[in-house]
């Protein structure tokens, strides 16, 4: 069995329980997140009935942490699977055939990279997720799909040239040679030879980006684009501001939630990496 | 080191490749070329090791994956049992390329670091759907067996797993997996240490003599190519310098780098050393080679001639060809 | 004789995932002055090691040593590492097997050979790009005012190697430790350097430690031959007399093995059985006994110690060529 030193089972463990509030936060006893409880506004860190406290309009903040993540780690799985996947198809395809189809591919790479990721997430939500009629609310699930769309365009370069630069070097080794002068087809030596080589890189890679993608989330909800009515830990952050003088728990326990889980996917990225690393330094 | 001609050229049934003014280049940004191998000849008959020798950068290497198609030729004929490889569609290619293998330097990094032995042989079997899983297993023991590996204690480990010396082995199993007629090795024995190094050019030479094979042996070093080799060719930036059987090359080296060569391979004796003068400087660039006679730019006896006209290979001793104007005698 | 470098029950250990990994095992070695001591073995026999150790180059917290090592009168085990440090240049200085790795890509070649110079000797930016031409020429860099506005890359593998022994001389060390420099070269550019190698030595007055896998190099480069297996040295002499009169098995096994270009072609090689040996599991015995065609009960149980001929050579060898069995 191999061991763990502490830092990474604590990750694993916070991870664990995040994805389990995610998963079946709803089989657990706890309040609706989005009741108003009137009579207990602004309610402190432990106070009877609400151990998280209560914010400004009265709504249970362990209640709306638990309903936050299932939206913010729905939106970084999903933008980080789908943008991971489309990047990883067009990098090791690119890096593959080289040639001119790797020319235009870098080369879009690169122009998504040189657009500041938070305005063109900004633009495309703005664009994509609102009505013509102002006075129309668009509806919550849209705007959850046109965010994970604006982040998953924001991650397929990102993602796509890691898959490339990793393709380029294993496709450079001489196994892959070999093979070929087996008489093995393209795509075979790509599925076989080349992805399984290939995945590590990416999946220490993708620990990274769900922590970026939680992040950017929660920006765009303070800059107003994100999901409204304080369904993530983002929407959360956005309306726990405007407390922060006179109620700072109901910023700062969204904040700690996001912080930890951020932490743990960095370091679990750190650990698949270096796992790799070693034993890449022995083949 | 002009090196072209074809004089050298056997032109016999026998022939199991033959290659004919095969050219290679290369571009390397807008208006670079590298002119890797540049318009050459040669033969292999049936049964024989012929070895190319030659310092980096003198195209050898390309020669070699030019010969598999990895990549094809710009130009030239590569006709392998009667068939022109380099005009062959695609599909015929790849089945034409299994009985032609290729032993790589780097034992380490021409096996897939996730596969298993077993995987790594079953592989190219599986490929051509060699017999059923029963036979293949066996197949794999006896490749297993012919190389001096136990299939017991290494057909479920993994290459990383393995000294630079038995991953040479798994190589040469998995190579002769496909019952190859021609064994390409390049450089097979250049990152081993030099204990192992015996045993491997050993093993090929048994695995030659078992199977029939014929087989092309890529090398700098002038030692291993005098012990496993009946004829030699030297090569000087993408051109022949010269075409010999081994005794007579060692011997007798008519052209003048073949002996710089020869006279720069330090002896493991101290009681004999330092008996030349020492080639000097470097190749030049193959972006922009000389004119004439390749070599010229380091050699002692250039004169006029050898910048104006390119040398062809012409026999100055019996099997002995060399592509010189002024030949040592 | 005095010995310039003195290496006494020299231990290194790594330790590593599979294990605590001996590396060296209690060398000692000598090396006069003046004089040129080639380090023969296969990858995992400890030469690398033990002159990045004898240099006080061996760092990480996993590296467990042991031993002393005197250079030039002064112990360089006991002293800090900002003394050690001063050691360099202007002591002993070395040079690597890939001259690319070594040299920093992003700087020109006049500023990486005139650094020692500044640092080192305090020459002001003027003199010492001076000197550095001076250098380069030394060692037979054509067109060196050039070439000092160049980039490593813009230099051949032959040409770096010159500029990395350029920049190892530059501060006139004492003693140069060369670790496998011409294995990335190709074979004539090889006899080049070597070439230099040997007369740099002589106009300098620098003793030398020469690193290498190659019989061969060593043969016509040096004056005692330190031939190391599994972390230890087996052997250890003149190097004419080390050819002349081997006495360890293994020396002669590596001899016999190594294709040579006066055997007759198409004859088979000589072959040392087995492989190189597990540096987490030395046995009890002699390291070599389990490849060793002579070896016998007494060779695979007990650890032979170095013996010495009255005339200085050395083995470590229970029953070694030529002595009656």
């Amino acid at each position: 069995m191999r061991s763990y030193s502490k830092p990474t089972l604590l990750a694993i463990g916070w991870l664990g329980l995040m994805l389990f509030f995610a998963l079946f936060g709803w089989i657990l006893p706890f309040k609706e997140w989005n009741y108003v409880f009137e009579d207990d506004l602004e309610m402190g860190l432990f106070s009877s009935g609400h151990i998280l406290g209560t914010d400004s309009n009265g709504y249970d903040l362990l209640a709306s942490i638990v309903a936050g993540t299932r939206m913010s780690i729905f939106i970084a799985v999903a933008a980080v699977g789908l943008g991971g996947l489309i990047g990883s198809v067009l990098g090791i395809f690119s890096a593959y055939v080289r040639g001119k189809v790797d020319t235009v591919m870098v080369t879009l790479f690169n122009v998504g990279l040189s657009v500041p990721n938070l305005v063109l997430a900004l633009a495309l939500v703005s664009v994509l997720a609102t009505n013509v009629d102002i006075n129309q609310a668009v509806p919550t699930w849209r705007r959850v799909m046109v965010l994970i769309i604006s982040l998953t365009i924001i991650l397929i370069p990102i993602l796509g040239r890691i898959a490339r630069g990793a393709t380029m070097s294993w496709a450079g080794r001489e196994f892959v040679t070999a093979a070929r002068s087996m008489g093995m087809k393209d795509i075979k030596i790509i599925t076989k030879h080349i992805v399984p080589n290939v995945l590590p890189a990416l999946i220490a890679v993708a620990f990274l980006a769900v922590g970026v993608v939680i992040i950017a989330e929660a920006s765009l909800s303070i800059l107003g684009v994100g999901i409204p009515d304080g369904a993530s830990w983002g929407g959360m952050i956005a309306r726990g501001r405007n407390d922060l003088e006179y109620a700072p728990h109901t910023l700062y326990v969204p904040l700690f939630f996001l912080a930890l889980t951020v932490i743990s996917t960095n370091h679990l990225g750190d650990v698949v990496r270096s796992k790799l690393d070693s034993r890449e330094a022995k083949v | 080191m002009a090196g072209s001609g074809t004089a050298h050229m056997r032109n016999t049934v026998d022939a199991v490749l033959t290659v004919r003014d095969l050219t290679v280049e290369f571009r390397t940004g807008r208006d670079k070329v590298v002119r890797a191998v540049s318009g050459l000849s040669f033969d292999v008959i049936k049964g024989e090791t012929l070895a190319i020798v030659g310092e980096s950068g003198c195209g050898k290497t390309t020669l070699a994956r030019a010969v598999l198609q990895l990549p094809p030729p710009n130009s030239g004929e590569v006709v392998f049992d009667g068939t022109d490889l380099t005009t062959l569609p695609k599909e015929n290619l790849r089945s034409a390329r299994t009985s032609m293998q290729m032993i790589f330097q780097d034992p380490i990094s021409s096996l897939d670091p996730r596969m298993t032995v077993q995987q790594l042989i079953d592989e190219p079997l599986e490929i051509w759907g060699r017999g059923d899983r029963a036979e293949r297993a066996e197949r794999i023991n006896n490749l297993l067996n012919n190389v001096g590996l136990d299939p017991e204690l290494v057909l479920n480990r993994r290459s990383y797993e393995f000294s630079g010396g038995q991953c040479q082995r798994i190589s040469i199993a998995r190579a002769l997996a496909l019952d190859p007629r021609m064994l390409i090795c390049d450089e097979p024995v250049s990152a081993l240490d030099v204990s192992i190094q015996a045993q491997i050019l050993n093993l090929l030479q048994d695995m030659k003599d078992r199977f029939g094979l014929t087989m092309i042996f890529i090398s700098h070093d002038l030692a291993v190519v005098k012990a496993v080799s009946n004829r030699v060719i030297v090569m000087y930036l993408g051109k022949i310098c010269e075409v010999a059987p081994p005794e007579t090359l060692y011997a007798k080296p008519a052209h003048h780098y073949t002996k710089a060569l020869l006279d720069s391979v330090p002896v493991a004796d101290p009681t004999r050393q330092r008996k030349a003068t020492l080639l000097q400087g470097e190749p030049p660039s193959p972006m922009n080679p000389p004119t004439g006679c390749r070599f010229r730019t380091r050699c002692n006896a250039a004169s006029a001639m050898c910048a104006e006209q390119e040398p062809q290979l012409r026999e100055v001793a019996p099997g002995q060809f060399v592509a010189c104007h002024h030949p040592i005698s | 004789m005095s010995s310039l470098l003195s290496v006494k029950g020299m231990n290194i250990n790594f330790d590593t995932s599979r294990g605590l990994l001996e590396a060296v095992r209690n060398v000692d070695l000598e090396i006069p002055a003046g004089m040129s001591v080639g380090v023969v073995g296969e990858s995992g026999s400890g030469k690398t090691v033990m002159c990045r150790a004898a240099m006080g180059l061996l760092q990480g917290s996993n590296v467990k040593r042991s031993g002393k090592v005197v250079f030039d009168g002064r112990e360089l085990t006991a002293m800090s590492k900002s003394e050690v440090r001063e050691q360099f240049g202007s002591g002993m200085a070395m040079i690597f097997q890939d001259p690319m790795t070594a040299l920093n890509p992003v700087r020109r070649i006049g500023s990486q050979v005139s650094e020692g110079l500044r640092v080192r000797l305090g020459m002001s930016k003027k003199d010492a790009l001076a000197r550095s031409k001076e250098l380069l020429e030394l060692v037979r860099i054509p067109n060196a005012a050039a070439v000092l506005k160049l980039f490593p890359f813009q230099l051949s593998g032959g040409m770096r190697q010159r500029v990395m022994i350029a920049i190892a001389i530059s501060c006139s060390p004492k003693l140069l430790f060369a670790d496998e420099p011409t294995t990335a070269l190709d074979v004539t550019v090889q006899a080049q350097i070597l070439q230099l190698l040997r007369e740099l030595r002589e106009d300098l007055k620098m003793s030398m430690v020469l690193v290498t896998h190659d019989l061969g190099v060593v043969a016509g480069n040096t004056d005692y031959v330190a031939v190391m297996y599994a972390g230890e040295v087996v052997e250890f002499a003149e190097t004419k007399k080390l050819f002349a009169d081997m006495r360890m098995p293994y020396t002669e096994a590596l001899l016999e093995s190594i294709p040579t270009i006066d055997q007759k072609s198409g004859a088979r090689l000589a072959v040392i059985a087995g492989r190189l040996p597990d540096p987490t599991d030395r046995g009890a015995g002699c390291s070599f006994a389990p490849r060793c065609k002579y070896a016998q009960d007494k060779c695979r149980n007990e650890h032979p110690e170095l013996k010495q001929d009255p005339d200085g050579h050395l083995y470590r060898c229970w029953f070694p060529i030529g002595e009656a069995k």
